[in-house]
């Protein structure tokens, strides 16, 4: 697939697009990049869709500020927008995987007129997040580990990328990322996700009250997942008022669009565009 | 005809030209990296970096490149060996050598040179693959012709470094004579499905007829490769060669009896050679051409330090080259001096452990058993295995003497 590029928000990113028909946004996480949808592109453009897929900033063939700051999940959703408006998209559906669902589920909070329907992967609300139990902590001790700038890319990199290896085993496309994360300036970019978004104050605050999510939404889980435990997904629903369905993946583990190709383009494609929203506004607008 | 300039002309894309590629386009040099092959594919090379070449690949800026290439730290080293009884089996540590570095690196050698051939080309390197028919004339300003798919390339450069590792194709067209010795014949293997192997443990033995090694690449992958005599060079070659490699490694010395590698399934060709050792009879250089790698000579594969050699070469040139304008032949005294003294003291390490682990029936495996109990009582005799860990100059001196080696021998014979 042919990646385009596009100048947004002071950053350049690449992106896929393929396709004809409602637009669909498909947003990875780490340490992918929009070669992680490459099973359900086809698929989805096969539906009847117009998919955008592009490399998040830090990552793949898009541009990689060294700024802890340039990650803030806001920067990064603004970006999302950017390129909607750019490419002329008003109302998308929005898919999204590990970092990406977080982005999706901040878009939805931030941007919610600027949303059709609305699909997680392994990673839920974050309103369950804030106030996680030990065993998530536990699950997920290397978000925390990535905290300590500096150290962590030596401690990643040294003896071969070891502990890397040891982190990622043999999930998701792990013969690549090394190859995406060893190019100039990636890996810095990849932890900054993390430090950005979860200093350990952070993972300490109270919930913040969430805006509730209107759009229709699908969370997928993969009962396989190491990182993240299922309560994390199906507890979401208490945060959605628009209807919302869970799905678990029984044979696929974090990631599931490797893992379960099939079963996760039958979801999406059953699933994108057959709902009304709960309370979308119908109101017509004010004119003064 | 196409004619082109360039600073520095590097033949061969291995270990040692791809990572020169890569410092002297890091240092704003304009470079032609010429690899013969079409793609990088695997061709049972030496997969194996001491602790010490992992040193010079940080120093080159090339390191990312072997952990994102499949690169893999293992920590131990067993030898199951026939001359070690079950009980007397010991995990060597060898994450401790030199500080900050860790173990040594196994790794899939063409996914690395490719990836420092990427690295290169992202400095601003041309790299030319398929370069057939390279020919070198050398002089104040070199010359450098090959053939591609486009027809002849001629390239007029101020410097060519010769590369091409054994096959030595620059350095006979310059005149760099080899003295060439074989103790044994080598093979080697790429195999995955080793799941039941532990993947921080690398192993050597030998037993009946054969030496083997075992050397872990993680994932359950893993680069065999046996060392056996001259007179049966033929044994893995022809059909059924493959499984008659596998089935070596059927061993009374391994754990299950070698059972986690003889049920390994094949990942890449089997390839065998003659182990040759090649010291250069004059300096490996001349006017405008200076050698790298095992083009500059090296020592016999079982010591493993082929690689690391190699990128010492490479940033060693480099640093020459980046440093001054005087790229004349007097500039790289330091360069051979230095090589001088180290391949003397690999090739002396090289050849004691040839003869004492590649050398096989009773009277060898008897002296052997012999020489660790000699090890055992005086730890100052294990000074030849330092050279797999720490950069020669670093080894002790008295592991160098005729009468070290002498008395090694005679008190074991």
């Amino acid at each position: 697939m042919n990646k385009k590029r596009i100048q947004v928000n002071d950053v350049e990113l690449a992106y896929v697009d393929e396709g004809e028909g409602d637009p669909v946004i498909l947003l990875h996480g780490f340490p992918d990049s929009s070669y992680l949808w490459r099973h359900q592109i086809p698929a989805l453009v096969e539906g009847g869709f117009r998919v955008i897929a592009p490399d998040l900033r830090g990552f793949g063939d898009s541009g990689k500020p060294q700024e802890i700051e340039a990650y803030g999940m806001q920067t990064i959703v603004n970006d999302v927008v950017a390129l909607t408006m750019k490419l002329g998209i008003r109302r998308p559906h929005i898919v999204g995987h590990d970092w990406g669902a977080a982005i999706a589920w901040m878009y939805a909070f931030l941007m919610p007129r600027r949303l059709d329907h609305l699909a997680v992967l392994s990673v839920g609300h974050p309103g369950v997040f804030a106030t996680p139990s030990l065993e998530q902590r536990a699950a997920s001790w290397y978000m925390l580990f990535y905290q300590f700038p500096g150290v962590s890319e030596e401690l990643l990199r040294r003896n071969g990328w070891r502990l890397f290896k040891e982190i990622m085993g043999r999930d998701g496309d792990y013969d690549r990322y090394l190859r995406d994360l060893a190019r100039p300036g990636a890996l810095t970019a990849g932890l900054n996700w993390y430090r950005a978004n979860r200093s350990p104050e952070a993972e300490l605050r109270p919930a913040r009250p969430f805006p509730p999510v209107l759009a229709p939404t699908l969370g997928i889980w993969g009962a396989g997942d190491k990182a993240l435990l299922e309560e994390g997904m199906s507890a979401s629903g208490k945060y959605v008022k628009g209807p919302w369905r869970y799905e678990r993946v029984e044979d696929a583990g974090h990631w599931l669009p490797l893992d379960a190709p099939d079963e996760v383009n039958k979801l999406l494609l059953g699933f994108l565009g057959t709902e009304q929203a709960a309370h979308e506004e119908r109101r017509p607008r004010r004119r003064l | 005809m196409t004619v082109d300039y360039a600073d520095v002309v590097i033949a061969g894309g291995g270990i040692a030209g791809a990572s020169a590629a890569c410092k002297l386009a890091a240092g704003g040099l304009s470079v032609v990296l010429l690899e013969k092959q079409e793609e990088y594919r695997d061709l049972v090379r030496g997969e194996w970096l001491a602790p010490w070449g992992i040193r010079e690949a940080q120093r080159l800026g090339v390191y990312d490149c072997f952990g994102a290439g499949g690169g893999w730290e293992i920590r131990e080293w067993m030898t199951w060996d026939e001359a070690v009884t079950e009980d007397e089996v010991e995990a060597v540590d060898m994450t401790r050598f030199i500080p900050g570095i860790g173990g040594p690196m196994s790794f899939p050698h063409h996914q690395v040179c490719e990836l420092m051939a990427a690295q290169a080309v992202d400095s601003g390197a041309r790299l030319v693959l398929d370069a057939a028919r390279v020919t070198v004339t050398p002089g104040r300003e070199p010359v450098v012709t090959y053939q591609t798919a486009e027809g002849p390339q001629e390239i007029r450069a101020r410097m060519v470094l010769g590369a091409t590792g054994r096959g030595n194709t620059v350095g006979r067209q310059i005149g760099v004579r080899m003295r060439n010795s074989m103790h044994h014949w080598g093979g080697g293997m790429m195999v995955e499905g080793m799941d039941g192997w532990p993947a921080d443990v690398q192993a050597m033995g030998t037993e009946g007829d054969v030496m083997f090694m075992v050397f872990p690449q993680g994932y359950g992958r893993a680069r065999l490769y046996l060392n056996f005599p001259t007179v049966n060079k033929l044994r893995y070659r022809g059909p059924g060669g493959v499984e008659r490699f596998l089935a070596a490694f059927e061993l009374d010395c391994l754990p299950d009896r070698g059972k986690a590698v003889t049920e390994a399934v094949p990942a890449g060709p089997l390839s065998v050679w003659p182990s040759v050792s090649s010291v250069p009879e004059g300096p490996p250089l001349t006017e405008g051409v200076v050698l790298i790698g095992d083009e500059a000579g090296n020592a016999d594969t079982v010591l493993g330090t082929g690689l690391s050699c190699a990128l010492r070469d490479s940033r060693t040139v480099c640093d020459i080259l980046l440093g001054g304008d005087d790229w004349s032949p007097a500039a790289f005294a330091p360069y051979l001096e230095e090589r001088d003294f180290r391949l003397e003291r690999l090739d002396f390490g090289a050849s004691i452990i040839s003869r004492l682990h590649v050398e096989f029936g009773p009277a060898a495996t008897e002296r052997r058993r012999r020489v660790r109990k000699l090890m055992a009582k005086n730890f100052a005799a294990q000074v030849t295995g330092l050279l797999n860990m720490v950069a020669p100059e670093d080894v002790p001196e008295f592991g160098f003497s005729e009468f070290f080696a002498e008395r090694l021998f005679r008190e074991t014979a």
